[in-house]
């Protein structure tokens, strides 16, 4: 695949690799070593569509709870919502 | 990581502020629903990419996004003066980065046919060895992967790895942000606060005080 070994060593890939498995929801259950490079990508594809959907529905509820709201309330939330996190 | 979002969050927060705000003034009430959503996902999608810097993917985003005929009036309203300068350096991709499409995979998958693919799997057939269907749904997979992260079809093998992990952290972390704006929203609306003038002074200075890094000075609230 990749053939810029001298940039790039495998233990580099290896740990992308193994973070990537460790940000997917699924995998957390299994040990690390069980999953195969296509598990890992339709996994990852999964995880990034959901999240994208995610986003698309936060959006859809977020538009309607500030129908009303001017600037001053969507401020003073936004300003909470980091203070609380 | 935990360290990266902590970051993310105030420059996130704050590019999305100025998105509402600039989405605010240009459009005329009443505006609907999916307007309004429109501009509230268009601005939490610029705020991640802008919050996150200059990685392949931001740059893919950005550029994407800002090539859209509706979305300028936003875009020149976050960058200001330096639009021009700022789209340049965000440009992408570069003429000859043009995207070859992959007939090898094509061909390989119309080779690995259902019939052929059972064939392999039971042993009997010489002619697909099962490594060759393995490759094959990893060549498939990659595309899909490619198309979902803003930029993947520029990239291979370990940099499309690492723009995916970031990409993932980057959305992970938007997605939380939005909910927990979400939940204040829902507090606030359901107990309908007086808010104090002073409040949104101090909402003021926190903002200012996020994030000094040089790109996002012209960021600031003039």
């Amino acid at each position: 695949m990749s053939s810029r070994r001298s940039r790039i060593s495998d233990d580099e890939i290896n740990e992308l690799i193994s973070k990537l498995q460790s940000l997917l929801p699924e995998s957390r259950r299994r040990g690390s070593n069980r999953a195969s490079a296509t598990k890992l990508l339709k996994e990852t594809c999964t995880y990034i569509k959901s999240l994208q959907q995610e986003v698309d529905d936060l959006s859809d509820r977020l538009s309607d709870l500030m129908a009303g709201m001017d600037d001053n309330s969507v401020q003073a939330d936004i300003i909470r919502s980091l203070l609380s996190s | 990581m935990h360290a990266t979002k902590e970051f993310n969050k105030k420059g996130f927060f704050k590019q999305f502020l100025l998105g509402l705000r600039i989405s605010k003034s240009f459009t005329t009430n009443p505006i609907s629903i999916e307007q309004r959503k429109n501009s509230i996902k268009l601005s939490s999608d610029l705020a991640m990419a802008f919050a996150r810097g200059r990685t392949h993917w931001t740059r893919a985003l950005i550029s994407k996004l800002g090539g859209k005929e509706e979305n300028t009036t936003m875009l020149k309203g976050i960058m200001g003066r330096r639009y021009g300068i700022l789209m340049a350096i965000y440009s992408y991709p570069l003429p000859h980065q043009k995207v070859q499409r992959g007939k090898k995979i094509v061909r390989s998958y119309r080779f690995c046919s259902g019939a052929n693919k059972r064939r392999a799997l039971k042993g009997s057939c010489n002619r697909v060895s099962p490594s060759i269907v393995a490759r094959n749904l990893v060549n498939r997979r990659t595309k899909v992967l490619k198309r979902l992260v803003p930029g993947g079809e520029l990239l291979n093998g370990s940099s499309l790895l690492s723009e995916t992990l970031d990409y993932v952290i980057s959305l992970k972390a938007q997605v939380d942000m939005m909910k927990s704006l979400w939940k204040a929203t829902q507090i606030s609306s359901s107990r309908n606060v007086e808010l104090d003038p002073s409040a949104s002074c101090q909402g003021r200075k926190l903002l200012m005080l996020a994030n000094s890094k040089d790109e996002f000075q012209l960021f600031k609230k003039s």
